[in-house]
C-alpha cells in the first residue's frame, strides 16, 4: 500500500481505496455513496462493506469506548455492529434517515447493551472545552485528507455546541443519549425531580440545535 | 398540545422511552403535524452527538475477524444459492434415467405428448370461453351504459312467454313505462337458418312498429336494448316474429313471442 507524509508528519494513505478494492476482484468505486453502499452490501458485496467499515469504524469505536469505557468490549461492539450492517442491510429504509444515523444507533445500542451487563465506568473521550488539540483529533489513516478534514471540522463543530450547554443539561443529554438512561433513572441518578429532568432535557436539545444552526452544522 | 406528551418529545427523540411510552408519542404525532416537526428538528441534533466522540482508530485484528466472519457467511449463502440452481434438476433427472431405464423413460416422454395434447385442447377451451364471455361482458356493458337513463324508483320487469310456436322461450323486459329504452332479456329461442332473423315489435292499438333485430347466441340466449321514439309504456304488446334478414317492415313471419306490457 503506497503511502506518503504530509508537512505535520500525519501519513495518509494514497490511493488505499482502489487497491483495496481490486484485491478483493470486486468494484466498488471510491466515492460512492453510503446509500449506494449498503445497497450493495444488501446484495452481497463484502467489499462495499469493508469500504463502509473503512468510513466509519472509528467513529463507531469511538461510540462504543466512550459508553463502555472499555477497550475490548468496544471492539467486541465495534465488530458487531458491522456484522449487523451485513447481515440486516435489506431492512436500511433511506427515507427513515441516513445511513449514519442507522449505522451510530445500531452501535450505541450495542454498546449500552454491552454496558449494562458491565459495571466499568465510561471515559470521557473529548475535552468538555472542546479545546483537543488538531493533531487529537486526527483520526488513523483510513479516509484521504478532505474526508478527514471534513470530519474533523463536523466533530469539532459538535463537540463545541455540546460544550456551550450548561453543565447541567449536558448532563441529561450524555446520560440519556450515551448510556440509555431513562427520564426516570436520569432523575434517579442525580436526585432531582422528574420536571426538573424534563425541563432540562427540552432547553438541551432546543440550545443545542440553535449551536448547529448558528455553526451551519449538516448533520 | 398535550403537555404530557411534549414532555416526553425530547427523550422521544433520545430514544430512550418505554415501549410503552413510545407508542403513546407515536399515536400522538401521527395525528398533530406540528410536534412531528418539532421532534425531526430535535432528532436532527441527536443525530449530530456520535460526531462529539473522538474517532478511536480500531487494530487491524479487529477488521480482520470481521472481514472473514463475513467471508465465510458469504461462502455459505453462495453454496445455499447454487444448491437451488438448474443444474440440480438436470442431475435429478440422470438419476432417473439411471434408476428406470431407457423403456420407463420412453412411456414418461408418450405421457407427457399426451398430456401435452389435453393441454391444448383445454387451452383452446378456455380460448372459446373467454371468447364468449367477452361477449357477454360487451352486452353487460351495453346495459348498464342505459341503466343511468332510467329512474330505478320506476323500473319494472315483465315477463315475456313463447307461443304455441316456440313454448320453451322465457324471458324478461326491464323497463321504466316512462323512458324510450328497456332491455330485453331472452331465452329459449333456436338458432335461425341463414337468411332468417328474429325482430322485436312493439305494438301498440295492433300497429306494430318495429324496436330493432335481435341476436341469440348458440345456447339459444340473447340481450336486446329496446329503443323506440314514444315511451315503452304506451304500447300494449311487445312482440318478436322471425323475418328474411335484414327485418321486414311488418310482421312477416312466425310469431315466437307475444306478450302484454
Amino acid at each position: 500500500m503506497a503511502r506518503n507524509k504530509n508537512t505535520t508528519g500525519i501519513s495518509v494513505r494514497i490511493n488505499s481505496e482502489s487497491s483495496r478494492l481490486r484485491a478483493h476482484n470486486e468494484t466498488v468505486p471510491e466515492r460512492l455513496s453510503d446509500e449506494i453502499l449498503v445497497t450493495q452490501v444488501a446484495q452481497g458485496s463484502s467489499a462495499a462493506l469493508e469500504a463502509l467499515y473503512d468510513r466509519y469504524a472509528s467513529t463507531v469505536l469511538g461510540i462504543s469506548l466512550k459508553v463502555i469505557g472499555d477497550q475490548a468490549s468496544a471492539e467486541d461492539v465495534l465488530q458487531e455492529t458491522f456484522w449487523r450492517v451485513w447481515k440486516s442491510a435489506v431492512t436500511y429504509q433511506p427515507q427513515r434517515g441516513s445511513f449514519t444515523s442507522w449505522l451510530f444507533r445500531i452501535a450505541r445500542n450495542l454498546a449500552i447493551d454491552s454496558y449494562r451487563r458491565q459495571t466499568v465506568r465510561p471515559q470521557e473521550v473529548y475535552m468538555e472545552d472542546g479545546s483537543d488539540s488538531i493533531l487529537e483529533e486526527m483520526p488513523d489513516p483510513g479516509t484521504d485528507v478532505a474526508e478527514q478534514t471534513q470530519s474533523i471540522l463536523k466533530n469539532r463543530q459538535v463537540r463545541q455546541a455540546l460544550a456551550s450547554l450548561p453543565r447541567l443539561q449536558r448532563q441529561v443529554i450524555e446520560m440519556a443519549y450515551f448510556y440509555g438512561m431513562t427520564r426516570q433513572e436520569i432523575a434517579e441518578a442525580t436526585g432531582e425531580a422528574l420536571g426538573t429532568i424534563h425541563t432540562r432535557a427540552r432547553l438541551a436539545v432546543q440550545k443545542l440545535r440553535e449551536e448547529l444552526d448558528r455553526e451551519e452544522f449538516e448533520g | 398540545m398535550d403537555k404530557h406528551i411534549e414532555e416526553l418529545l425530547p427523550f422521544y427523540a433520545l430514544d430512550v422511552l418505554t415501549d410503552e411510552e413510545q407508542k403513546l408519542v407515536e399515536e400522538y404525532l401521527a395525528e398533530h403535524p406540528e410536534a412531528r416537526q418539532q421532534v425531526e428538528e430535535m432528532s436532527r441534533s441527536v443525530s449530530a452527538l456520535p460526531a462529539s466522540v473522538s474517532p478511536v482508530e480500531p487494530p487491524r485484528r479487529v477488521k480482520a475477524e470481521l472481514m472473514a466472519r463475513v467471508a465465510s457467511d458469504a461462502e455459505g449463502r453462495a453454496r445455499a444459492s447454487s444448491q437451488s440452481q438448474p443444474s440440480r434438476r438436470v442431475t435429478r433427472f440422470e438419476n432417473f434415467f439411471r434408476t428406470f431405464g431407457f423403456t420407463a423413460a420412453a412411456v414418461a416422454a408418450i405421457w407427457i405428448i399426451v398430456l401435452s395434447i389435453q393441454v391444448s385442447r383445454l387451452q383452446s377451451e378456455i380460448s372459446n370461453l373467454n371468447s364468449r364471455l367477452a361477449a357477454q361482458s360487451e352486452s353487460l356493458d351495453q346495459i348498464i351504459a342505459n341503466l343511468p337513463q332510467t329512474n330505478q324508483a320506476n323500473v319494472i320487469t315483465v315477463s315475456l312467454k313463447g307461443t304455441e310456436v316456440q313454448p320453451q322461450v322465457q324471458g324478461q323486459l326491464i323497463v321504466d313505462p316512462d323512458s324510450q329504452s328497456a332491455v330485453l332479456v331472452i331465452s329459449g329461442l333456436p338458432q335461425l337458418e341463414a337468411g332468417r332473423t328474429y325482430q322485436v315489435w312493439l305494438i301498440n292499438g295492433g300497429a306494430p312498429i318495429s324496436a330493432g333485430l335481435l341476436k341469440v347466441d348458440e345456447n339459444g340466449q340473447g340481450v336486446f336494448i329496446v329503443n323506440s321514439e314514444e315511451s315503452i309504456g304506451s304500447f300494449d304488446n311487445l312482440g318478436i316474429s322471425v323475418e328474411p334478414e335484414g327485418g321486414s317492415e311488418q310482421p312477416t313471419g312466425d310469431i315466437v313471442v307475444l306478450s302484454e306490457l
